[in-house]
Order: C-alpha cells, then structure tokens, then sequence
C-alpha cells in the first residue's frame, strides 16, 4: 500500500511541467549544497576537537538540531510535504501504515538536519580522542535521535495544524510560538552575558540529570553513561512515538472545514463594517476593472488563513530577529539601530512575497480562468494584485511604525518617511521579478491550507540568493549616503533607484502580459491541477 | 446578421493527440444549440477555444460577427461562460463575486451591487456572509451560472452546466436559460445528459474524437423515430454488447 501511494505521487508529480522540475531541481542543489557545507563544517570541527569540548558542544548541538527541526517548519510557516488524507482515508489502509508514509515526509522535511547529524557522527568518529571502536555506539545514538526527531515533528505537526485551522486560534498561537522563539535570545541579548551564561550552564547540568534525548544521543556516541543513556533516548522516542501517533490519529478525525467554517449572520458586526470600508476604499480612488480587483484581493487575502498567518509572521518577525540587536545596547550596532524601522519593514515585505507577489495567481487556482476571460487587459490585474499587496505591504509598515514607537528604539518622521519610500522602491524591484515568477511558474494553492502551499525551504533559500540582487540600487542609495555623507546624494541616488524600478516594472509587465498570453492554456492547468496523495510544500 | 458562432477547420492538437481536428460548426442566433460528445471527443476543448481560454492550432472562429483571436474583447464582452471547472473564487461571499464579476465586465458599481443582489435571490443563494468555499457542488454551479448572466450576455458558453445541480436548482435553471432564448440570446451547451439536451435544445452537434459526426435540428437527428440516446450511441460507435467479467 505505501508503495501504491508513493508510485500514485510520482505519477502524479511526471505532470509537473518541465519549466517546474528544472526550478525545483535548481533550487534543491542549491538549499542542499548549502547544508552540505555546514555538515562538512561540522564534520571537520569535530575531528579535530578536544574531548572536554565535545562533551560541551556535542549535546549543545544536537539541542540546536532539535530546536531547528521542529521549530524551523513553524516558523518559515513551511511545514513540509504531507499526507492529502482526503484522498486517502476512503481507502483501507490501516492508519498505521499512513502513519510510517507520514513520518517518512518528516524526515524528508528534515533533511538538512540529518545531513548535519551525519556530519557530526562523522566527525565523532573521525576523532582521536574517541577513536574508530565507537561506530556502532554512534551510529545508534545518530539513528535513534533522527527517529525520535522524525516522530516528535510528526506529531507536533497534526497538533499545530489542528490548533491552526482554528479561526481565532490560528493567529495568536503564531505570535505566542514566535514570542517563546523570541524569549532566550531577547533575554541573552539584553541581560548581563554572563549571567545568561551561567543560567545557561545550569541549564545544560538540568539537561544532564533529566537524561534529555540530545544530552542522552550525545552521550551514547561519546561513550559516557551508556546504558542510562541508552533507557533515557529509548524512553524519548516511545514517548515520541505514542505523540506523533496520537496525534495522526486525532488529525484523521479532524475536519478543517468545519472549524474554518465562516458563522452564519445576515447582518455585520462593527468589526465586519470597518472591514468593509478598508475593502470598499481602492473604489473610492480607481476606476474599475482595476477597483474591482484590488477590492476582491483584499476580501480573497484577509480571509486566507495561511495569508493571515504569514501577515502576522510579517511584523512579528522581523522584531523578533532584529529587536533584540539593537536593544543590546549603544554602539555594538549603531548602523542598524538607525535603520531598525526600515530594516524590519523591508524584512516584512519580503516574508510576504510568497503569499503576495512571486505566485500571485497561486490562490485564484482554475478560477484565475476569468482573468482570461473577461474583457479587462492582463497587465490591470496583474497592477491590481500588485497594487492589493502594496496595501498589505504598507499595512505592515503601519503596524511596525507603532510597534517600534512604543519601544527604547529612537527615530523621527524623517525615518519613516524613509522606510516609506524604501519600502516602496524596493516593492517596484520585488514584484517586477515576481510577476514574471507568477506567470512562469504559477502553482495553485490551497487557500484553506494554513502551512501547505506556500514557498517551500529551498525556493526560500532561492529567494534568498535573488533578493539581495533585487536590492541593490537600496543598497547603493545607502551607499551613497555613507560615502558622500549627503542627504541630498541619498536622495536623488533614491529618486534614480525608484525611476529604474519604475522602467524595470513596466518593461517586467509588458513581458509578464506577453508570457501570460502566450502560456494561458498552460497557466490555467498548472494551477487547475489536483495534487497526488501526498501534498508537496 | 452573422451567426452567434461560425468555426472553420479548428483545429487543436496534444503532442501527436488531435483533440480537436478540424471542425466546422455555425450556431444560428436565438438558438438552443447542444454540444454533446462521449467523454474526451473534444467539447471542453472546443469550448475553451470559443472562449479564448487556449489558442487553436488553425483555423478561423467568428463569434457574433468578431473574429478570435484579433476582436478578442469585444467577444468577451458579450458572452457569459460557465466552465466546466469551476471559476469562482473561494474566499469571496455569492454576493461579493457578482459584484466582482459584473465590474469586470464593465457595469457601473451600484448597477453590478444591484445585479448580484437581484441574482442572488433569482437562483435561491442566500445573502449571508458564507464564502463560496463552504458553498455545496450545486450552490457552486448556480453562482456560476449567476455570474454568466450579470452582464446580460448575447451568447451563452456553458460546459456541463446542470452536473452537481438538484432536481429543483436544474428546474430553475432551465427556466432561466429557456427565458433568455426567448429574449434572443443564444446557448451553447454541453450535457452529457441527454434528457436535458432533448427538453432544451432546438438544434444539436456531435463531436466524436475531435470531429463533427451530426450537426442539425433536432427532429432531423430522430427523424427516423430514434430517441436521442439511440441516434447519439449510433453515431459515435457505441453500440457494442458489454463484455462480461467472469469474475464480477
């Protein structure tokens, strides 16, 4: 039966375009060569490692791995390919079986992380100090901790989507995970080091006593405690197990449709009437078709629970990296204390591309046929999907204009005039790209999914490596800035940047237009076609 | 006056597959005109190139006297489409994608909010603030339809138009389709249920692995006392006995 599903979702992956493959296979060497290199790194610094030190660092590590793996899903927002149980429950499989398929995707969601436990298995074994006689010891204690990640993550996932699915849960889970994302690292980097140090410390003799699975993998593989060890990482990945299935089998029962369910009621709510006048207002400046788009990706975004989701992400975020840097005090980064407001606010936009502006017809799916149908030009709804994402973009700008207002963070009008207009320039660059991307590689997604559907890992790490391209004339700007140390130099460099973005939109436009006419019928299908069993990222 | 639709030699291929091989269709003005077809003949194909949805390969496709592809949005504007998929968008209320979809189309604001209003309860939807994503298969396909009238079309592209729908929604429907013939619009349908075509249509074409077989009235096609299923499985070589499986 596994082999039936699997062979199901090859086929139905063969569909996939060639254009898709090469850009799936292009992004996967790249996000992959990059964890290769950490794990070569990783290897090669625990070769040559002293004992005492990979005692220290070795359960230290693993923690690291554990915290990336389950966390690192929620919040990149991307948790993975999955089981489509839909297509799948109608059929006598024992759930025992869907739930080995299930855990299999989990450790494909995880790879980079066994490829970094690999390394350091490897640079174990390579080491003096421990010596060749361990391979079987850390071979177990590597295998062990990867399944009890593998299962912890699988159940942590149907619970997390299950709380997810829920209206008014979903939004305030994300910013309480973020928050306790947030909490250590705010706390080492406004406190004293070393008392965060110390606590640290006491943390990791707390590890050692509770016999925690990274401390007990670690142990095995270094040949200390074994047999406790051994009971302990047993004990943990039972537990994992009992977890994950528990938890699979809840998902199984769980129907989304029914929590996602809008409440039924004639009249609006006061809430509902503001929101009605925020979704009438691009009528009340532009002429229709382009209104009439602008207005329906509002009401179509605000209701999409994964959009809302990454919208949260958005402001919460980039807070949550940046914030604790500056707050660390005067002088350790005064050029990014400066920029905070700007810096976060270009962090949000680029955290709502996926959703927004690189796969902008992703949510339409087969509806996106009207736009090829009715009688208004491609490049007006392009404009006004663009002009629908400007409005969430700067709506994030608002929110972090008065989050930062209201914390130690020093800035006048003149930064957020600046952020302003930054955000605005480097809008014309992203979404330039993006209607390209949106129309050459277009994929539906599922509006009712919160976590599947959005950019995978790896086109992230891709859109990584294209962002920092599609910033430079900011960069330079700024550049200028420092060089010249001239306002007056800023700005006009600023103003040329925004001209350029503005030539490179339009001549991006015509050809988006031209691709789009020329690749309707294929457009159409990408994002009218079903998916396999599995559900991919 | 020209036909609603007049097709030449269209044509369509997939890799070496021609889906649509070379047909010639007119569809007179103010008729009923049923499409039908076995599965994969060629109908949705045909359809979606009326529509310019996809290109032909070749041929010539003049819909009430514009040509496709190079009078492009004047044939829009003019026709009201239900597709064989579905092209509502989910997370807008009935009301809000008929409004949606009448501004597209060019009608003043207040005239699509009256519209849809007006629409809404002609095909029974309630006004509520439920999204079309929790609407049922046939709840669907009457917004589809709902939509397919808000611009007061000349000429009607339907694909499977009552599949999903009730006894009591396809009735309505029916009625709906049969009233804006007898204001002059024309209807291009597909139905794989032929009762529906025989009530409905006037005139019916059949396509057969991407070629016309029979293109007439009606009582032409059961002029020799057939009923319309006999002379459809005659006409597309169907009429073989069921093999029988020895082990079912």
């Amino acid at each position: 039966m596994i082999a039936a599903i699997l062979r199901a979702q090859f086929l139905s992956m063969r569909m996939t375009g060639r254009r898709g493959a090469l850009f799936s296979f292009i992004t996967g060497i790249v996000w992959y060569s990059i964890w290769t290199a950490v794990a070569c790194a990783v290897w090669f610094a625990l070769a040559g490692a002293e004992a005492t030190t990979l005692g220290t660092w070795v359960p230290r590590g693993l923690l690291g791995i554990c915290v990336y793996w389950q966390a690192m899903p929620i919040l990149s927002a991307s948790m993975g390919s999955s089981l489509d149980m839909r297509k799948l429950v109608v059929y006598p499989v024992p759930h025992g079986r869907l739930f080995l398929v299930e855990a299999l995707l989990r450790f494909t969601t995880g790879l980079e992380m066994v490829m970094v436990v690999a390394g350091g298995a490897l640079g174990v074994l390579s080491n003096r100090a421990i010596g060749g006689a361990a391979g079987p010891r850390t071979v177990a204690a590597a295998a062990l901790f990867i399944l009890f990640n593998v299962l912890l993550a699988s159940g942590s996932r149907s619970l997390l989507l299950r709380l997810l699915s829920r209206r008014t849960v979903r939004e305030l889970l994300v910013f309480f995970l973020l928050l306790l994302w947030m909490a250590p690292r705010f706390l080492f980097m406004t406190g004293n080091l070393r008392a965060t140090a110390n606590r640290l410390r006491g943390f990791d003799s707390a590890a050692h006593i509770a016999a925690l699975p990274w401390t007990a993998a670690a142990d095995i593989a270094l040949g200390h405690t074994t047999l406790v060890a051994l009971l302990s990482i047993g004990f943990w990945t039972l537990l994992a197990a009992w977890f994950g299935r528990a938890q699979f089998e809840r998902g199984l029962r769980f129907d989304a449709v029914a929590a996602q369910a809008t409440p039924l009621s004639t009249g609006l709510t006061r809430v509902q009437s503001l929101a009605e006048t925020f979704y009438r207002f691009p009528g009340a400046i532009l002429p229709d078709p382009l209104a009439a788009i602008v207005e329906k990706e509002l009401r179509s975004l605000a209701r999409t629970p994964r959009y809302r989701m990454i919208f949260v992400m958005g402001f919460s975020f980039g807070l949550m990296l940046w914030l604790p840097m500056v707050l660390r005090g005067p002088g350790s980064h005064g050029t990014l204390s400066h920029h905070f407001l700007t810096v976060i606010c270009v962090y949000a936009l680029t955290l709502l591309g996926q959703v927004s502006y690189w796969n902008c017809f992703g949510f339409d799916r087969s509806a996106v046929q009207i736009y090829f149908a009715a009688p208004a030009r491609l490049n007006l709804t392009l404009a006004g999907k663009n002009l629908a994402a400007l409005v969430f973009i700067y709506l994030e700008v608002g929110i972090l204009v008065g989050i930062t207002s209201a914390l130690p963070v020093s800035f006048g009008y003149g930064q957020v005039v600046e952020t302003l207009v930054v955000v605005g320039i480097c809008s014309l660059y992203m979404m330039a790209l993006g209607n390209i991307c949106s129309v050459q590689y277009p994929r539906g997604l599922n509006p009712s999914q919160v976590a599947q559907g959005g950019a995978s890992g790896r086109f992230q790490a891709l859109v990584i490596l294209l962002y920092p391209l599609s910033l430079i004339p900011i960069f330079l700007a700024y550049l200028a800035r420092y060089a010249f140390n001239s306002e007056v130099v800023f700005s006009l460099v600023l103003a040329f940047a925004g001209v350029i973005g503005g030539v490179l939109y339009w001549i991006a436009m015509e050809s988006a237009v031209e691709t789009a006419i020329k690749r309707r019928e294929r457009i159409i299908q990408d994002l009218s076609t079903g998916e396999g069993p599995v559900a991919s990222e | 006056m020209a036909p609603a639709i007049l097709v030449r030699e269209l044509r369509k291929s997939y890799g070496s597959k021609a889906a649509v091989d070379g047909v010639d269709l007119e569809v007179p003005r103010g008729s009923f005109f049923g499409f039908l077809g076995p599965n994969g003949a060629g109908k949705s194909t045909t359809i979606r190139m009326l529509t310019g949805l996809i290109p032909a390969d070749s041929g010539a496709i003049e819909i009430l006297g514009f040509r496709m592809p190079e009078q492009e949005l004047d044939i829009k504007q003019r026709i009201g489409l239900v597709p064989d998929e579905s092209l509502l968008f989910d997370r807008l209320t009935g009301a809000e994608f008929l409004e949606f979809v009448g501004r597209m189309y060019g009608l003043r604001r207040p005239t699509a909010r009256e519209r849809a209003r007006g629409l809404l309860d002609l095909f029974q939807l309630q006004a509520d603030r439920k999204i079309i994503g929790e609407y049922s298969k046939g709840m669907r396909k009457r917004v589809a339809m709902a939509a397919s009238l808000i611009h007061h079309p000349d000429l009607f592209l339907m694909d499977e138009p009552f599949e999903g729908v009730d006894a009591v929604g396809a009735r309505l429907m029916k009625e709906i389709l049969i009233d804006q013939v007898r204001h002059g619009a024309t209807i291009f349908l597909t139905s794989h249920v032929l009762e529906v075509v025989e009530r409905l249509c006037d005139r019916v074409a059949i396509i057969n692995n991407g070629r016309i077989v029979t293109n007439g009235t009606l009582a032409d096609l059961r002029s020799g006392g057939e009923s319309l299923e006999d002379a459809f499985v005659r006409l597309v070589g169907a009429e073989r006995q069921m093999e029988r499986l020895d082990w079912l």
